[in-house]
């Protein structure tokens, strides 16, 4: 209990760092629902995993061109984010458009490029000698060492990306749902899967940096898997999968600084307790309506 | 005229499915594009409904597609069942095609969704899960979707395919009254006429790469009721 206060606490010494955690977990889901509705999910594994070797890319060009960087300078986190969000938004047109050409083997796709973003990111850093341990927090995520300054930034970016969302989703829910009726209405189809995925980018782009591939695909697809089984609207499908992702982030920042455990995990592991709990309640409600029915 | 296609060419990148097809949709037709599997109806509905380009030849359309697009019915199966929509939600999305981004659903189209679902009788429905619904209800309020567009004419891919025979009559008599009534060009695919027959009135006849125009009743069918195999129509 009182870790519990100590966290909610104004002076709490990793405030901001359990923010960035609680916005991560909140508007991941946001984006995440249209990985689950578009049958995109294994995409959501490989696109972390692609923005990590963005990253590692920048920071081996930025040294091949203009010379070694300093280590969590601002500038670092900008070329950071600038090589995530180019690597993860060419990597997602790209396949997006083989799939919409109905070229097969999409899992064979989406394989080979995790594999190969995953091989690629090792193999950038080894060839840039600056990429030691600081870099490889940033790749994995080093929420602790998140400033009041990134903070700011990425608030002010989520909720950019939120409202995008929000004020876009008729839009959006058209062209996920019913792409030919949408064409049929004259919609560009083209350009609202590009701002999609140009929103995907950053969010995506932005959790890894601040909560590592591993939390950022977790916080994508388990919160939106998990309040589908209970949604009855898209709205609430929205929301919940965020409220739940956001309540889970805090959940699991909570048992972290408790129980002192890696934060990442922590947090995965908390969503995989819920996901089964809700099937089984689920399961359990339909059980009971089939015996009183019957 | 509603629609006249001049000499058009339709199909995909391994080349055109329809070759040279020149027919006119009049206002308040009710016209059935009928064929063997894979002759090309569905492609030629696409055509007209600008889903694919039209590789040689003309499309003419007498009303503003941008004001009024068509309603436009999909086969059901085309729809994911992920999605977590009630029938009204479903309903609304034909209220779309008039709006322009950002720019809210306000009451007023709210209320044009619930006269197209009460329309198709399923007002009561309104909250229900669509996926929850029967394949002929589905049908149903995909029409109601199509409606809310309040379009010139609207066209539909095998509406009565896999539905019980009840609903395929609730489905015949709803688009013939919605012909009647609101004089409502209706265009649909099948390759089962059935019941959906008696409310036909002209058909596209659609084999080996064309596409002719006729009255229904030269239509040949094998079973008095129904289109099967490759058999032609007769020219006499």
């Amino acid at each position: 209990m009182s870790a519990l206060l100590e966290i909610l606490s104004p002076t709490f010494l990793l405030r901001d760092a359990l923010i960035a955690s609680v916005l991560v977990g909140f508007v991941c889901p946001l984006v995440g629902v249209y990985f689950v509705l578009r049958r995109m999910i294994f995409l959501g594994v490989a696109l972390p995993q692609v923005s990590a070797a963005g990253i590692a890319f920048s920071f081996l060009a930025y040294k091949v061109a203009v010379g070694p960087h300093e280590q969590l300078e601002v500038s670092e986190h900008v070329l950071a984010i600038v090589g995530s969000l180019v690597f993860t938004l060419v990597v997602t047109v790209v396949l997006a458009a083989l799939e919409r050409r109905g070229k097969p083997t999409v899992e064979a796709r989406i394989g080979t490029t995790y594999a190969v973003a995953a091989a690629a990111t090792i193999l950038f850093l080894a060839k840039d000698p600056h990429g030691d341990a600081q870099m490889v927090n940033l790749l994995k995520g080093d929420i602790l060492a998140t400033t009041r300054a990134s903070l700011v930034s990425m608030a002010v970016i989520f909720a950019l990306v939120t409202a995008a969302l929000l004020a876009f989703r008729k839009e959006l829910l058209l062209v996920s749902f019913d792409r030919d009726l949408a064409v049929v209405f004259g919609k560009r189809a083209g350009l609202w899967d590009l701002l999609l995925y140009l929103l995907i980018g950053i969010v995506i782009s932005l959790g890894v940096m601040t909560a590592g591939p591993m939390a950022t695909f977790g916080f994508l697809v388990v919160p939106p898997v998990t309040v589908r089984m209970i949604a009855r609207h898209m709205l609430s499908f929205s929301l919940g999968s965020a409220l739940l992702g956001a309540a889970t982030a805090f959940c699991g920042f909570y048992a972290a600084y408790r129980f002192d455990l890696p934060l990442g995990p922590a947090e995965v592991g908390l969503s995989s307790v819920i996901l089964p709990a809700v099937a089984a309640g689920v399961g359990l409600h339909r059980a009971v309506g089939r015996w009183q029915s019957a | 005229m509603l629609v006249e296609l001049r000499d058009v060419s339709l199909g995909y990148d391994r080349g055109p499915v329809l070759e040279r097809v020149s027919l006119s949709i009049e206002q308040g037709e009710f016209l059935a594009l009928l064929g063997p599997n894979g002759a090309g109806k569905t492609t030629l509905l696409r055509g007209i409904l600008g889903l694919i380009p039209v590789l040689a030849g003309r499309i003419d359309y007498g009303f503003d597609r941008a004001v009024s697009p068509p309603g436009y019915v999909p086969q059901r199966d085309a729809l994911d069942s992920i999605f977590p929509l009630s029938v009204f939600e479903v309903v609304l999305m034909g209220t779309y095609a008039k709006l322009a981004p950002l720019q809210p659903v306000r009451r007023q189209l709210r209320r044009l969704a619930a006269r197209c679902l009460d329309q198709v009788g399923l007002a009561d429905l309104a909250e229900q899960q669509f996926w929850a619904l029967s394949g002929g209800q589905k049908q149903r309020v995909l029409i109601a979707r199509a409606l809310a567009v309040e379009p010139e004419i609207m066209l539909l891919d095998e509406p009565t395919a896999g539905v019980d025979a009840e609903a395929e009559i609730a489905i015949t008599d709803l688009l013939q009254r919605l012909n009647r009534d609101r004089a409502l060009t209706v265009v649909l695919v099948t390759h089962h006429l059935g019941r959906i027959r008696s409310a036909v009135r002209s058909a596209v006849w659609i084999d080996e790469g064309r596409a002719t125009k006729q009255p229904i009743e030269a239509i040949p069918t094998l079973d008095g009721t129904t289109l099967l195999g490759r058999q032609r129509p007769d020219p006499a």
